[in-house]
C-alpha cells in the first residue's frame, strides 16, 4: 500500500532528502512507517523526537511518543517539526 | 465560551455602534457579541511579527482590554515584520511605544504594556485576570510557560507560531481540548534566529486574533482543539484534530474549566 509523506515546519531540509511516499505491506502500522523513514536517514540520525505526527488529519502524538495504529492505503502521514517563531 | 461580564457598563454607546457598524451583522458579530468583546480582556505576548498584528486586530475589533507583554528592544533585523513600530524605534523597548500606538487606534478600548516577559508566577497572575491568552512568543519555553498558566487558570490559549513561510495556529481550551504540553510532550529544540517573512507572521497573527474574537464574542465556528498548518512555501493548508494526552503533566489529571457553558464550550 502507498502512504504519502508530508514534511512541514522546520523539516524542509529533511524533505529534500526523503521520499514523498512509502510503499509498505498491507496492514503496516504507523510505527512501521516511521521506522521505514528512519532507515532512509543518514547513519546516526533520527527524526526529531518532538516532531508532531498526524495521519490523514488526526493527531497521533510525536515521533518520540506516538500512539501506534494501522495505516490504510492512501493515508497521508504528516510530520511537522514544531515551529515557535513569534 | 469564556465567562464574560455583560453588565450595563459593557453595553455599547451610539458612538461605539457607529464605529463597529461594518462588523455587526449577518456572518460577522452580533450586538451581544460586540458587547462581549468590549468586556473581554486578552493578554498578548509577545509584540513581534505575530503578536503585533494580533494585538492590532484585537484593538481594532474592540476588545476592551488588551495587555501587551514584551521585553527587550527593537532591532533592525526585526523591522521586516513589525506593524507597530519602525526605524525610529530601533534600540528602544517595544511594549510601551507599541501600546501607545495601539491606543491611538481605538479610544473605546484600553491597551496596557508590560515591558518584560512574564515569568511563571506573573503569567499565572495575568492568566487569572484575563479571558484569553494569545501566545506569540519566540521560544517554546515561553509558550509552555503560558500554557501552564492558562491551564491552571482555566482560560483558553491560542498559540500562533511561524518558521520560514510556515505557520501553525492552535486554539486550546482547558477542560475541553488538548493543551500545548499534550502537543509537545518533549521540549522541541530552540532556534534563536528563525527565518521569517512579515507576510506570513502577520497572516497567522491576524488569524489568531480572529479565533480570539470568535471565541470571546461567541460568534462563528472556533477551531477549538485543532492545529491549523499553513505551509505557504509548499502551498499547503492542513488541519489536524489534536488529541489530549491522558498522561499530560499539565492537563492530564484533572483539566480545569472556567467556562460555565460546557455544552457549548467554544461559543460556536
Ligand atoms: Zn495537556
Amino acid at each position: 500500500m502507498k502512504i504519502h509523506i508530508v514534511y512541514a515546519g522546520r523539516n524542509y531540509p529533511l524533505s529534500q532528502q526523503m521520499p514523498s511516499a512509502l510503499d509498505l505491506p498491507a496492514g503496516a502500522s504507523l510505527a512501521a512507517a516511521l521506522a521505514a523513514l528512519t532507515s532512509l536517514l543518514e547513519p546516526d540520525t533520527a527524526l526529531p523526537a518532538s516532531c508532531l505526527v498526524a495521519v490523514s488529519g488526526t493527531h497521533a502524538g510525536t515521533v518520540g511518543r506516538c500512539v501506534d495504529r494501522p495505516l490504510r492505503d492512501g493515508d497521508e502521514l504528516l510530520l511537522i517539526a514544531p515551529v515557535a517563531g513569534g | 465560551m469564556p465567562e464574560i461580564d455583560l453588565s450595563a457598563a459593557n453595553t455599547l454607546s451610539p458612538h461605539e455602534l457607529a464605529r463597529y457598524a461594518r462588523q455587526i451583522g449577518p456572518g460577522v458579530l452580533t450586538i451581544e457579541g460586540q458587547a462581549r468583546l468590549k468586556a473581554a480582556r486578552v493578554l498578548v505576548t509577545r509584540a513581534g511579527g505575530v503578536g503585533g498584528p494580533a494585538a492590532q486586530a484585537l484593538v481594532m475589533a474592540g476588545v476592551g482590554r488588551v495587555v501587551l507583554a514584551h521585553g527587550g528592544a527593537l532591532h533592525t533585523a526585526d523591522l521586516n515584520r513589525q506593524v507597530l513600530g519602525g526605524e525610529d524605534l530601533v534600540g528602544q523597548g517595544r511594549a510601551v511605544p507599541f501600546a501607545r500606538r495601539l491606543q491611538k487606534l481605538n479610544r473605546f478600548v484600553t491597551v496596557e504594556a508590560i515591558d518584560h516577559e512574564p515569568d511563571q508566577q506573573e503569567a499565572l497572575r495575568l492568566a487569572r485576570e484575563v479571558d484569553l491568552i494569545l501566545s506569540c512568543a519566540p521560544t517554546f519555553a515561553e509558550r509552555l510557560c503560558l500554557n501552564r498558566a492558562a491551564v491552571a487558570a482555566g482560560v483558553p490559549l491560542i498559540d500562533a507560531a511561524q518558521w520560514g513561510l510556515t505557520a501553525t495556529l492552535m486554539v486550546l481550551v482547558p477542560g475541553h481540548t488538548a493543551c500545548l504540553r499534550c502537543v509537545y510532550p518533549e521540549d522541541p529544540p530552540f532556534e534563536e534566529s528563525f527565518p521569517v517573512l512579515g507576510a506570513i507572521s502577520a497572516a497567522v497573527g491576524s488569524l489568531a486574533a480572529l479565533e480570539a474574537i470568535k471565541l470571546l464574542s461567541g460568534c462563528g465556528e472556533v477551531l477549538a482543539g485543532r492545529l491549523w498548518l499553513i505551509d505557504a512555501y509548499q502551498g499547503r493548508n492542513t488541519q489536524v484534530q489534536l488529541q489530549a494526552r491522558a498522561d499530560c503533566p499539565e492537563c492530564g489529571a484533572a483539566p480545569p474549566a472556567r467556562a460555565t457553558d460546557t455544552a457549548n464550550p467554544v461559543g460556536t
